[in-house]
């Protein structure tokens, strides 16, 4: 592949996706096919079987609560049984099911199970389509972006998707961080910069050292499960409640598509009240009467102040993980001199109002909440694909987001690379064995904040044989974590007597097994093949009707003087100028199934304007 | 570049002579830097001079960051290079996570210190707690209120220290004198109690001690004297009053016996040899039925006391007969 090949940057978001690049270095969102800028991250299979995805998948779901996913995002990476997957389970009208290991999660999509990876996949292939639409051309790399707080397993399970939707994913890199890149483009900055990032699902705070285009990040914290859902789950909650008390006991959570239209409304309240007082949620026939009764309707106005008071705790937690991040970085608010505000959760007034509490100062209004995060990925995208023309070069310095160790001795957990960590970076640390005469030790490779081994996120395991029986404690294992710039965790166990050694690469952790990611790739190189095929018919029917819009132009002339004689109407030439206004859009759309439609209309009028033409004058009849 | 900048460095011809898309002084500078990257100090790997401040620290590292990391060579073939590149930077990194930090820098700026400036430090360091103890001392004189505020922390300290080695007479003391100053020092009042108390035990326990030693030379007279002597210190002690009782008993004062026994069932009626002792001083005393009372106590009490259980018997039979 040439550099010249154009590179994209994604945000894969919990509500909304974007995509941008940069064009002549300029970064600029790509608008996908309907001329939005946003495009939904939902994926739903229509009752007609038809995959949908985006605003169309968006527009079925109050109809198709069962087969419309969204928030997959919350989903991606997570274990069977974990808390955040069991509570998801409570509230999604979807269905949720243990994959073939047990643990990780499928999705009942259409009747089938699909793996988490494969439905962001799917989101992903409608933004590259989206991109290949713009660019008309290929693209096959990416810089994706995912919350800083997420765990190895969920960013690998990131790539994947990405693997799945046929991009080549050049690099994983944290959404603040992204959000500082495009913040700090093409200025030159020497600035402490905090970017607050409340999302869809997430919530990310970043502390970065910007400097001479290098941005060093120098804490990172967040919560994987906080965001505009949660907000929304709220109102949700308190119009339910309200709902269930003023009809004597309705309870809407058991209809599924009341609850759709329940969320689509709450969501839309939230919204508004960020720019005006009071909202109105107006929802005619909620829920069937019963005994004949007429139906229920909901009529409710939600007020600001009542907003504020039903997501306080939410404001508040955001708060307390700003605060820690600051202390961990070693960083006073008084010394930060920007706060970046990211996610469409930071155009409500309280939280910007906490904000600017907490920091004492007025967060910077220069950035387009929803997009920056994908303009930042652009641009490091554009930054890792091609040498960079002198005076817009950028570097990325980023950290781990959460203590890496091993399981030790009585369940405990034994930090061996510290959370807010440069990467790439490796650390050794030496530990002994706990038996005698042991000759083999068991490495469960961890992550996470938690003392106890068993609540942290269990990476990979490996086992170390060979060792020299010896009295307990008296070998010592030398055990190195290695995390390369790509973010890839690689961790060895060396006997440092014998020089036994093993290693593994911690990668397989995204709930997919080898085999599955293998099986998924090999039906979308199908697709891929397809695609192709289709790009080499494109460019044959593109032919054709660049030579029949010609002729038929060059007729046009002789068209209408035989018109002039004629009995036909003028009507005619407005229907052939259609047509060929219709081939050219399809021409630059690249449309396979317009192309083909157009293809037989303009044959029909080439038709017709060549007999007409040729059509003797009436009078020398 | 001159040979003076990598300092005669011998470079192996065979890295030299990989082909990569890096120009040979890039290939020298990273190979230069990976030669030395375990015997430089910190502040030598950033190409710093020892002590050089935190700011020059971070833009020394932004400087090495922009020539080490992989990043920078995007599109390029790195070959060897790349984990060259990565091994610089990892090193790099741990230079400056530890010269900006807030906790390590310290430590390692005097560890790396030369000599000459090592003393000084020393020296300085030394001079500064010299005076702040003089400045301490100054202004103790000076002022009444921190002269009190320093004679009541040395003292605390030093009762303290007392307490531990276990002199608690001298420990009460000055705590004492510490409340005498200090009525409202709750702490000092607290532990001069303990103190006390502590005190009392131990001197007591010495005189039941030489009691123990009298018994043993068969001098009932001296035991006796000798528990007294400690009921003086600790009058409630119960094991105390027995062995007096039992003492009394001994040297044929009945009343004295009686008396201590009384004391002890008083301090702890739930403890048989109260009891125990008791009945024996009645039973010498002449009060049989009471004597039997006793014993009948001391037994249900504690139904393994064979000794009670023994005279009760002999008690009861003579009773009957």
């Amino acid at each position: 592949m040439s550099d010249q090949d154009p590179v994209i940057g994604i945000d894969l978001g919990t509500t909304n996706s974007v995509v941008a690049t940069v064009r002549d270095g300029v970064p600029r969102v790509i608008p996908n096919r309907s001329g939005q800028h946003l495009t939904p991250s939902v994926v739903a299979v229509a009752k007609n079987g038809k995959s949908l995805v985006g605003a169309l998948a968006r527009r079925q779901a109050i109809t198709n609560p069962e087969n419309t996913v969204y928030a997959a995002k919350r989903l991606i990476g997570r274990r069977w049984g974990s808390k955040e997957v069991e509570d998801a389970r409570r509230v999604l009208p979807y269905e949720l099911v243990p994959g073939p290991e047990g643990n990780d999660v499928r999705v009942m999509l259409g009747g089938t199970p699909v793996s988490v990876a494969e439905i962001s996949a799917q989101v992903l292939v409608e933004l590259r389509a989206d991109a290949e639409a713009w660019f008309g051309g290929p693209v096959t790399r990416a810089v994706i972006t995912v919350p800083a707080y997420f765990n190895d397993g969920q960013r690998q399970a990131t790539k994947d998707a990405g693997r799945i939707a046929g991009l080549e994913v050049m690099r994983i890199i944290n959404e603040p961080t992204s959000a500082a890149l495009a913040y700090g483009f093409g200025k030159k900055l020497e600035k402490k910069v905090v970017v607050f990032d409340l999302g869809g699902g997430t919530f990310d705070v970043s502390v970065l050292d910007i400097g001479q285009s290098v941005y060093d990040v120098v804490g990172v914290g967040g919560d994987t499960y906080l965001g505009g859902e949660d907000f929304d789950r709220r109102v949700m909650d308190w119009l339910t409640f309200n709902f269930a008390k003023e009809n004597g006991g309705v309870d809407l959570r058991q209809d599924k598509m009341a609850l759709q239209r329940l969320r689509d409304s709450a969501e839309k309240a939230k919204c508004q009240l960020s720019g005006t007082p009071t909202a109105d949620i107006h929802l005619p026939f909620l829920a069937a009467g019963g005994d004949g009764k007429a139906a229920i309707h909901l009529t409710k106005q939600l007020t600001r102040e009542k907003l504020e008071e039903l997501t306080k705790d939410l404001i508040e937690r955001c708060i307390t993980v700003t605060e820690k991040t600051l202390k961990e970085a070693g960083v006073r608010t008084a010394q930060v001199d920007e706060v970046i505000l990211v996610g469409g959760m930071t155009r409500m007034p309280r939280v910007q109002r906490a904000v600017r509490e907490f920091f004492g100062r007025e967060p910077c209004k220069g950035v387009h909440p929803d997009e920056v995060v994908a303009l930042g990925a652009a641009i490091q995208a554009q930054a890792l694909a091609a040498p960079p023309r002198p005076g817009s070069e950028v570097l990325l310095l980023d950290v781990t987001p959460q203590n890496l160790g091993i399981m030790v001795v009585g369940g405990y957990f034994q930090t061996v690379i510290p959370r807010n960590t440069t990467v790439p970076t490796n650390q050794t640390h030496l530990f002994t064995t706990v038996q005698d005469n042991q000759t083999s030790v068991r490495i469960a490779v961890l992550q996470g904040e938690s003392e106890k081994a068993t609540e942290n996120e269990l990476l990979g395991e490996f086992v170390l044989a060979g060792i020299r029986p010896a009295r307990r404690g008296e070998v010592s294992i030398e055990i190195t974590f290695d995390i390369s710039a790509d973010g890839i965790v690689g961790v060895s166990a060396r006997d440092v007597a014998t020089g036994q050694e093993q290693s593994i690469n911690v990668t397989a952790t995204s709930g997919l097994t080898e085999d599955e990611l293998k099986r998924i790739l090999d039906e979308h190189l199908d697709d891929l093949l397809e695609k192709k095929q289709s790009t080499v018919e494109v460019e044959r029917s593109r032919a054709r009707i660049a030579s029949a819009v010609a002729e038929i132009e060059g007729l046009v002339p002789a068209v209408q003087a035989a018109l002039e004689r004629s009995r036909f109407g003028r009507d005619a030439i407005q229907k052939a100028e259609g047509v060929l206004a219709r081939a050219r859009q399809a021409l630059d759309g690249r449309d396979t199934d317009e192309l083909a439609l157009v293809d037989e209309a303009l044959e029909r009028t080439l038709q017709l304007f060549k007999g007409l033409a040729a059509a003797p004058p009436p009078d020398e009849a | 570049m001159s040979g003076d900048r990598y300092q005669d460095h011998l470079f192996n011809p065979a890295d030299l002579a990989e082909v990569v898309d890096l120009d040979l002084d890039r290939r020298k500078t990273i190979l230069f830097a990976e030669a030395h990257l375990a015997e430089w100090t910190h502040w030598q790997v950033l190409g710093l001079t020892w002590n050089a401040s935190v700011d020059e620290v971070r833009a020394a590292y932004i400087e090495q960051v922009k020539v080490f990391h992989p990043d920078r060579y995007p599109g390029k073939k790195l070959g060897t290079f790349r984990s060259r590149l990565e091994r610089v930077f990892r090193r790099i990194t741990e230079a400056r996570d530890v010269l900006a930090s807030s906790t390590a820098r310290d430590e390692y700026v005097l560890a790396t210190a030369p000599a000459l400036e090592r003393t000084r430090i020393e020296a300085r360091r030394l001079e500064d707690e010299r005076r702040a103890v003089e400045r301490r001392g100054r202004l103790g004189r000076q002022n009444p209120l921190l002269a009190r505020a320093e004679r009541i922390s040395e003292l605390m300290k030093h009762g303290r220290a007392l307490m531990a080695a276990g002199n608690f007479a001298q420990a009460s003391n000055d705590f004492q004198l510490v409340s005498s100053l200090d009525p409202s020092h709750a702490e000092a009042s607290a532990l001069a109690l303990e103190a006390r108390r502590k005190g009392a035990a131990v001197r007591a326990a010495e005189c039941v001690e030489k009691g123990h030693a009298a018994e043993a030379l068969g001098s009932w007279q001296g035991a006796l004297a000798a528990y007294r002597a400690a009921l003086e210190i600790e009058p409630a002690n119960p094991r105390t009053l027995i062995l007096a009782s039992r003492a009394a008993g001994e040297v044929g004062d009945a009343a004295a016996a009686r008396d201590f026994a009384e004391q002890a069932v008083k301090a702890q009626p739930r403890n048989a040899a109260a009891h125990e002792a008791l009945g024996l001083a009645l039973e010498s005393a002449g009060k049989r039925s009471d004597a039997r009372k006793a014993l009948e106590r001391a037994v249900e009490i504690d139904p393994r006391l064979e000794s009670a259980k023994e005279r009760l018997k002999r008690l009861r039979w003579s009773f009957l007969g």
